[in-house]
């Protein structure tokens, strides 16, 4: 089973990457309100049970160092 | 008080403590305001007299570094050091601590290090040519230290090179003490060209404009006290710090756009946000100045337009600068800072009734004098006992050690390493002004108007600071100096970054204390004044202390760049000359090795500051004789033998079984201070100039060895694999 | 040393571009007349007889090397500059800008090793047949300083054969690749000849005292 892992700064951290292609857009004329930056991982498990699946993956993520708790936040997407 | 109840009481434990303020601290609060400080004045007292802003446990102390010369104008309270290098040229310069940041978050945490010590450097106006990192990790297997290592490499390189600023020279250390405790130190040289105007701290004139310029506010550090003991195992968002982040791109921006208005002469007054934000930035710049400030925190531009007037004043966020205008300038100044994509926004203005005034739109916070909070801060002289050097001995026994063994244990623990995967991911020469960096032990940067070259290294050696920390402080100024001599650079000036632990415990204090007195000694006996330095206490976890580490940077001028005489052997089957001044000798790396401390033997009447005066003055005279010297370092812990090791490159090694003079292999590794060794093509020219250059001194020269095509004999008992050797040595992470 | 007839030389200068000054001060060095050109203005491209795009940290380099740069104003006069075969130079994140941009093929990925590297290497010169070339001869090797995180060269296989028939490969890195590049590529040109770029630092190499002066060899 392939699962998506949404990983973004977290809402209060500063995100520098989203400020600089904000500011980018807003002056080749583009109008956006606000723009942020983070990654996108793909993992594929054997198991085809989404619960299962879902806790290997959350696994990965709190004790593989898949994400950064300090400064990013992260959401996991099942189909 | 004798009226509060008992859940009162509680209340205003729970006050002081979230305040990180004493009961003593509360009653001279209340004394200077003559009533109850407001809601926000308890947290402008706790940011401003806390021990980072307001040095209470070390100030006493640090007025031992009053020495100045004809080269260092008396600039006290700026930001950083001023030294005058003739022909017009001028430098600033500074080391500062990011050591519990780095612990939290090492990519951050080393960035926003670099960011903020860079800021206290072009906010006078000069422009940051050379960074120096200087590092303490504990044992390489410790728990996340090879993380750690990695990331505050990472955080360093990350922010240096994008912003353009070349990081040159630096050190790095490990030991067990640092293990629940790294250190990270940066150190910055900006550089003043004829004619560049000096940007001051102090506000002045009234009706004169409080400008904010630079990044967004947000709420980078906000409550930075909870780090520590916040668990991160809880998933709830708000439980979690909040880490200041570093954008060395929006610095970049920042640095021109300053230098810019600085240059346009559009500035009274300038001052970075750093510890505790816009708080001490603008007390600091009224109490300086000896004028008011009214500010209004309304319009302080904002990333999160929740946050409340506590959390502006409080936030860390990186980038940002408090400036002081005309009011007929704002408006280049705005443009300027448009044109760099930042913003500048008027906060409010200077007033001559000497309050800071802060506004929340229309209600007023806060009006009290910043005397109150600055000057009238708390001092303490804690309990501290004279140094007694508890290890310095008569008589030196020698260890027994096997040569091999040293060297593999050395290697292993990364003591021995050439550090190149740390050097090669800063860029160490954009600015195109680097002769010699990295590669080194003591970087140079070209002077863009005089083409003299700037000599810089930092020193601190955390193992003769724990053999001793009276020797280890004067050794923390005398090796860096030493080695820029071997370059020929001659010192002028120093500055500290004083990293210690709990100031509260007297076996600590004490050592704080010795190491300040001797630093200043040091520097008046080299006539290169202390004119800027950092003090990080409490750099404790759970009752363990670090090793007391007061680092240093020196820097020291060269005539020109050119010539400058390697570290590395050149080539093969040249004379090895070591000369040796006795002043202090130990086992300090043996015994390390086994992580045990030495004791040392220190003769009297050796003239350290003359043997070093006297060796910057060598290189001069090696090309007036036209003698061929290929290499020359100062001889490190481990002695002669470990110093030859890092001479070494992949195909030239040495052989020091030539003439042993009935000393022992184990002599080899002894340490000495100060000795330098050179490689000659010609011994006999070169041994004759070093006797006769040294007349005076009581120095021991002699012929230890010879370089050799790769192998690398250390007696006729030990020789050590040359490809294995050197794969240790640069190997990394 | 001197370019001849004082040559007009315009140098862009984006928002994080930080060799701007070093290559003034060596473009200076030949006594050319430099303009800077700021990144949000075009310019007239009449004017100038080459354009040089510095290295640095364009917009931070932030969501991909120099594409945020190659989106600027200022890089329509440099396409417009391109069509007239008037010689231009990218060194480091110029190299990228251009790669974006669409003037050079390929891009320019993370290095293999996942992190910034600086370090001296050494080039072969394999095509001498661009304005920037004329001092060298094939074979030649230069020695020159790198400082990048993303100089791995990457282009498909199509695109590697038309470098290698048209002789756009101009300089490639000899005996040890530093960060992963295709066939070793360390700079290459355009199909005519004119646009060029490179990924080690010419400017930071130009006198004994910076370990290197090969890097006078470009100009």
């Amino acid at each position: 089973m392939k699962v998506g892992i949404k990983i973004m700064p977290r809402d209060v951290i500063l995100d520098t990457q989203g400020r600089a292609v904000e500011s980018s857009m807003k002056s080749n004329g583009f109008e956006l309100l606000s723009c942020r930056v983070g990654k996108y991982v793909e993992v594929t498990v054997a198991s085809e049970n989404k619960a299962e699946a879902q806790s290997q993956v959350e696994k990965m993520l709190k004790e593989g160092g898949l994400y950064n708790p300090l400064i990013e936040k992260f959401e996991i997407q099942i189909n | 008080m004798s009226n509060k109840t008992l859940a009162n009481e509680h209340e205003h434990e729970q006050k002081l403590k979230t305040y990180r303020l004493s009961s003593d601290e509360y009653q001279m609060m209340t004394t200077l305001l003559k009533r109850e400080p407001h809601a926000i004045e308890w947290a402008l007292f706790s940011a401003l007299w806390s021990e980072h802003c307001s040095y209470k446990s070390s100030k006493m102390h640090l007025r031992k570094f009053s020495f100045r010369n004809e080269s260092t104008p008396e600039m006290d309270g700026e930001n950083a050091g001023v030294v005058d290098l003739g022909f017009g040229e001028k430098i600033a310069f500074k080391m500062e601590s990011h050591n519990h940041p780095s612990f939290i978050e090492p990519v951050q945490g080393a960035a926003t290090g670099v960011g903020g010590i860079l800021r206290d450097i072009f906010t006078m106006g000069a422009r940051p040519i050379m960074t120096a990192d200087y590092l303490c990790f504990g044992e390489v297997d410790a728990p996340r230290m090879k993380d750690l290592m990695k990331g505050v490499v990472r955080g360093i390189s990350m922010y240096g090179n994008c912003v353009g600023v070349p990081t040159v020279t630096g050190q790095t250390n490990f030991h067990a003490r640092y293990n629940k405790n790294i250190l990270v130190n940066a150190l910055n040289v900006g550089y003043f060209a004829p004619g560049q105007k000096m940007a001051l701290s102090g506000a002045s004139g009234p009706g004169n404009l409080v400008v904010y310029v630079g990044a967004k506010t947000g709420r980078d550090g906000v409550h930075g006290a909870s780090m520590a003991s916040a668990s991160f195992d809880d998933d709830s968002e708000s439980k979690r710090p909040n880490v200041q982040i570093g954008d060395p791109f929006y610095e970049k921006l920042l640095i021109e756009a300053c230098l810019q208005i600085l240059d346009q002469e559009l500035v009274v007054a300038m001052q970075d946000m750093g510890a505790a934000g816009l708080t001490s930035s603008s007390f600091e710049m009224a109490a300086k100045g000896q004028v008011g400030l009214v500010i209004d925190l309304k319009k302080v531009p904002l990333r999160d337009s929740s946050m409340t007037a506590e959390d502006i004043l409080l936030s860390e966020s990186q980038e940002r600068m408090l400036l002081i205008c005309e009011p007929k300038n704002f408006e280049s100044i705005k443009n300027t800072f448009k044109k760099w994509n930042l913003d500048a926004v008027i906060l409010g203005e200077v007033q001559k009734e000497r309050k800071v005034k802060l506004q929340w739109g229309v209600e007023t916070l806060t009006d009290i004098d910043p005397d109150l909070i600055i000057e009238k801060a708390p001092r303490y002289e804690r309990p501290y006992q004279r140094w007694a050097s508890p290890r310095k001995v008569e008589q030196l026994a020698t260890p027994t050690f096997r040569p091999s063994e040293l060297i593999q244990k050395l290697t292993k623990s990364f003591k021995l390493n050439q550090a190149h995967w740390i050097h090669n991911q800063y860029d160490q020469r954009v600015g195109a002004r680097t002769a010699m960096a990295c590669e080194s032990s003591v970087a140079f940067a070209r002077l863009d108007h005089s083409g003299r070259g700037l000599g810089l290294a930092v020193g601190c050696r955390p193992e003769v600071m724990q053999m001793d920390a009276e020797v280890g402080a004067l050794d923390a100024v005398y090796y860096p100096a030493f080695q820029l001599a071997l370059k020929g650079a001659e010192t002028l000036a120093i500055t500290d970054c004083l990293n210690f632990g709990n100031p509260q415990k007297p076996e600590i204090m004490s050592e704080f204390v010795a190491s300040v007195e001797a630093i200043a000694l040091a520097s008046r006996k080299l006539n290169a004044p202390v004119i800027s330095g950092n003090v990080s206490f409490y750099n404790e976890t759970l009752e363990e202390n670090i090793i007391s580490t007061p680092a240093t940077g020196v820097v020291a001028i060269r005539d020109s760049v050119e010539n400058l005489i390697s570290d590395q052997f050149q080539a093969p089957f040249e004379s090895l000359i070591a000369v040796q001044m006795k002043w202090v000798e130990s086992w300090t790396a043996v015994m390390a090795a086994d992580k045990k401390v030495s004791s040392f033997k220190q003769s009297p009447g050796c003239d350290v500051p003359d043997f070093i005066k006297q060796c910057s003055q060598m290189d001069a005279e090696f090309k007036k004789l036209d003698l061929p010297i290929s290499s020359i370092k100062a001889i490190g812990l481990g002695g002669i033998a470990t110093t030859c090791l890092k001479m070494t490159t992949d195909a030239i090694g040495f052989d020091l079984s030539y003439d042993l003079n009935g000393n022992q292999e184990a002599d080899l590794f002894k340490d000495s201070f100060y000795g330098f060794i050179v490689s000659t093509g010609d011994n006999e020219k070169t041994a004759s100039f070093l006797k006769s250059h040294f007349k005076n001194l009581n120095v021991e020269i002699k012929k230890i060895g010879e370089t050799t095509n790769q192998k690398i004999t250390l007696s006729t008992s030990t020789q050590i694999e040359p490809n294995q050797f050197r794969t240790d040595y640069l190997k990394g992470l | 040393m001197s370019l001849g007839t004082k040559l007009k030389i315009g140098i862009t200068r984006f928002l994080g571009t930080n060799c701007d000054e070093d290559v003034r001060k060596w473009l200076q060095s030949l006594s050319a007349d430099t303009t800077y050109l700021w990144f949000e203005d075009q310019f007239d491209v009449n004017h100038y007889d080459m354009i040089v795009l510095p290295g640095g940290f364009s917009h931070g380099d932030y969501l991909r090397c120099g594409a945020m740069a190659a989106q600027t104003p200022v890089m329509k006069s440099v396409k417009e500059f391109a069509k007239k075969d008037k010689p231009i130079l990218g060194i480091c994140n110029g190299f990228q800008i251009l790669c974006e941009a669409g003037l050079l093929p390929g891009a320019l990925l993370r290095n293999k090793e996942l992190r910034f590297k600086d370090q001296w290497v050494q080039l072969q010169v394999n095509n001498n047949q661009n304005p920037f070339a004329k001092k060298t001869e094939v074979g030649q090797t230069l020695k020159l300083p790198i400082a990048h995180g993303d100089g791995n060269y990457y282009a498909d296989s199509e695109t590697l054969k038309k470098l290698k028939d048209n002789n756009q490969i101009w300089l490639t890195y000899k005996d040890n690749n530093p960060n992963g590049a295709l066939m070793d590529i360390a700079g290459i040109t355009n199909e005519k000849h004119n646009i060029c770029a490179l990924m080690p630092h010419p400017e930071r190499a130009l006198y004994e005292w910076m370990g290197s002066c090969d890097g006078a060899f470009l100009l």
